[in-house]
């Protein structure tokens, strides 16, 4: 791991952690006072540079997640997340492969898993301040793709799989029991590792591409709106500059208060 | 150069175009045919030549424009509209053709747009704005219309009054394509072992990277005394873009002259070994042998397997007398790559060996390449046109540096693999498959060197 990546899991890992001492250990209490359940469509664009590459890919991630939120009390919330993901990379050559195959086909399914922790760490006024941490991990599927024309059977069989973990604060304003909206900042970091298996006949070829990601900050407005009395909507959306350009990402969720 | 005046002018010496049938170390030595034909230089070079294209491999089409048109019936106004709904930041109608030619909208590829385009069923058509480039074709003087063996569109291959046979466009290499993706690495040399090759040949001086040795005379210098290694040297690797004579296969790569045959074209085994070994320990990548011998030999082969050991690409004709065996050492099938012959049609040449040992074919009937001067004769070009396997087999060292060359860290195995594999099997519709006369096929550089597009 590279001292810049190390240097960002720090960061993350300070502000997961942060999460948790801000609010009382919910395992001491252990008593889950509400319990909101739905479901949740992520979209996000990442750029990355190769590990060992100059070429930068942006990978473009959709995700829909059945999630649950587990709230302890006292502002700290829990969430957890299961679903599939569609992500696929634009501009991307393998190029040690014996054929050089260049990426340009649709996106690649996979699992996703995730969790995320909220805590409250001050309220004044009508503004709260909140600290989020979040990790989500995609284990991609294989896909297979025949090579054609050439003099023998050949086939390349793709996955990718990748992780994302983000921490930060949200500010956020208590507009009124309807609608809360927020503003939010976050540390991002991205794994992502691209497998590339070529074969024709007894020609084979290997090539995974990696990148650790590097640090990189997303400002996001997003809202909590109080349908009725237990379903809310939530959607957030914002951007993460990077130099030359500005990745995205939207989110929003439909969920259900037992 | 000498550039004589009038075709018609058949008092004047004319060059010697050289059908070969054999270059070997058997009791019969070389055994070759020759005829006379006009001189080449009766085609002005000055008419020939091109300028040269500096555009190179990108991304195949605009990463950020999309081109479309509606069907018949929809109106030009609803068809704007349409696009603005899309998102698109930028709309603008080609009126002659009713194409639209729009911007992608941001954070949207032209793979995603275009899918969402084809959905709408008032989008008669929805394509990508392709790359075009300049016809990308060195100057050298006689590429464009002797060269099939490169680049073949067909028509005439007007090499004489009475040579004129009429080829089959697409019947080549495909090299041209592929020298988008890679044109050689000055430092992956092509050890041709030979009978020496010309260093003052003018299409080679710059690509012979040493005197090289000489295992014929026991000396520090290959030159060529015959003709043929300077042919060999020229087809894999002559100077290319230099505004005279002919392209290499392998633009950029160099050579390395080994004499392993003396000027009567004969050769012992105990020279090649020696020369294998010598090339092998000077760092060649690649070795051409237009040679071969009728007797299997286990010094031989182990030679072959020192160099294959050490990471060098040995590549050698397959023999010249149709219906025989796979000469030595192209019958070496674990080290050696066997090459055999084919002609400006891609039927397979009346000439070449045939056996389960061959792997591919590469053009070799009527091949231009370099000779010494002397040879030519005074006031004649220094080229010839020459047929044989010998021909064929450096198309394919060729190809084996430009492949050394993109990816250096690949084993000679799999560079064999590789030119097997993407090889055009040409005689399908007789032979369908790999078989004894061309091996897995024609070889075809686009699809060894160009990248494949997973779509």
């Amino acid at each position: 791991m590279t001292k810049r990546s190390t240097g960002v899991w720090r960061l993350i890992s300070l502000g997961i952690a942060l999460a948790f001492l801000a609010a009382p250990a919910p395992a001491a209490e252990s008593k889950i006072e509400t319990f909101v359940a739905g479901l949740n469509f992520d979209h996000f664009s990442k750029t990355v540079v190769w590990d060992g590459d100059t070429a930068s890919s942006r990978l473009r991630a959709s995700l829909v997640s059945a999630r649950a939120d587990l709230g302890f009390g006292k502002g700290l919330t829990l969430s957890l997340s299961a679903g599939f993901s569609l992500a696929g990379f634009g501009g991307l050559a393998f190029e040690t492969l014996p054929i050089t195959l260049e990426y340009d086909a649709s996106s690649l399914k996979g699992l996703v898993l995730g969790a995320e922790l909220e805590a409250l760490l001050h309220k004044f006024g009508k503004f709260e301040i909140k600290a989020a941490g979040r990790f989500v991990s995609s284990f991609g599927m294989s896909k297979t793709w025949p090579l054609e024309g050439f003099a023998v059977e050949g086939q390349a069989k793709g996955r990718l799989n990748w992780m994302e973990a983000s921490a930060g604060p949200r500010l956020a304003y208590l507009l009124s029991d309807k609608f809360v909206p927020y503003l939010e900042v976050n540390a991002r970091w991205l794994r992502a590792d691209f497998r590339m298996e070529e074969t024709l006949e007894d020609l084979h070829g290997l090539e995974t591409k990696r990148s650790n990601g590097d640090l990189s900050f997303s400002v996001a407005l997003g809202g909590d709106v109080r349908a009725s009395e237990r379903v809310t909507i939530k959607a957030k959306a914002g951007f993460a500059p990077y130099p030359g350009g500005t990745d995205a990402l939207i989110s929003i969720g439909l969920f259900y208060m037992f | 150069m000498n550039v004589p005046a009038r075709r018609s002018a058949k008092a004047i010496p004319a060059l010697l175009v050289l059908l070969f049938v054999g270059l070997g170390t058997t009791d019969a030595g070389w055994i070759r045919r020759t005829k006379l034909v006009d001189r080449l230089s009766q085609r002005s070079a000055r008419t020939l030549r091109v300028e040269r294209p500096t555009l190179r491999r990108g991304s195949r089409y605009a990463a950020d424009r999309v081109l479309i048109r509606f069907k018949p019936y929809v109106a030009d106004a609803y068809a704007q509209g349409l696009l603005r709904s899309y998102g698109f930041s930028s709309v603008r109608l080609i009126p002659q053709i009713g194409v639209y030619c729009v911007r992608t909208s941001h954070g949207f590829s032209v793979t995603e747009t275009l899918a969402m385009l084809r959905r709408n069923g008032d989008i008669e058509q929805a394509r990508p704005d392709y790359r075009a480039r300049l016809t990308d074709t060195p100057n050298d003087t006689f590429f464009v219309s002797y060269q099939y063996n490169l680049r073949n569109r067909g028509g005439i291959l007007d090499i004489s009054d009475d040579i004129r046979p009429q080829m089959t466009s697409g019947a080549d290499i495909k090299a041209t394509p592929a020298w988008d993706a890679a044109l050689g690495d000055p430092g992956v040399v092509i050890a041709v072992l030979d009978s020496g090759v010309d260093r003052t040949h003018p299409d080679l001086a710059a690509k012979v990277i040493s005197p090289g040795h000489d295992f014929a005379n026991d000396d520090d210098d290959a030159t060529d005394d015959n003709w043929h290694g300077t042919h060999v040297a020229g087809v894999a690797a002559a100077d290319t873009n230099n505004a005279q004579g002919i392209a290499g296969v392998a633009r950029n790569c160099t050579i390395l002259p080994v004499k392993v045959a003396g000027a009567d074209g004969m050769g012992f085994y105990s020279w090649i070994i020696d020369g294998l070994i010598w090339a092998t320990d000077q760092g060649a990548a690649v070795i051409n042998l237009s040679m071969g011998g009728d007797f299997d030999d286990p010094f031989l082969e182990d030679a072959c397997k020192y160099a294959f050991d050490r990471g060098v690409v040995v590549v050698a004709s397959a023999g010249n007398e149709f219906g025989g065996s796979v000469v030595y050492p192209a019958a070496y099938d674990s080290y050696v790559l066997a090459v055999a012959a084919t002609d400006y049609d891609d039927l397979p040449a009346d000439f070449s060996s045939s056996g389960p040992q061959v792997d591919v074919a590469a053009p070799g009937v009527y091949i231009l390449g370099p000779v010494p001067q002397w040879y030519a004769g005074e006031g004649n070009l220094p080229y010839l046109f020459a047929s044989g396997t010998s021909q064929a087999a450096p198309h394919v060292s060729g190809m084996a540096a430009l492949i050394k060359s993109l990816k250096p860290e690949l084993r000679p195995a799999d560079i064999m693999r590789i030119i097997r594999y993407t090889a055009d099997d040409v005689n399908a519709s007789v032979d369908c498959g790999r078989d004894d006369h061309i091996g897995y096929g024609r070889i075809n550089m686009e699809r060894a060197l160009v990248p494949y597009i997973l779509n």
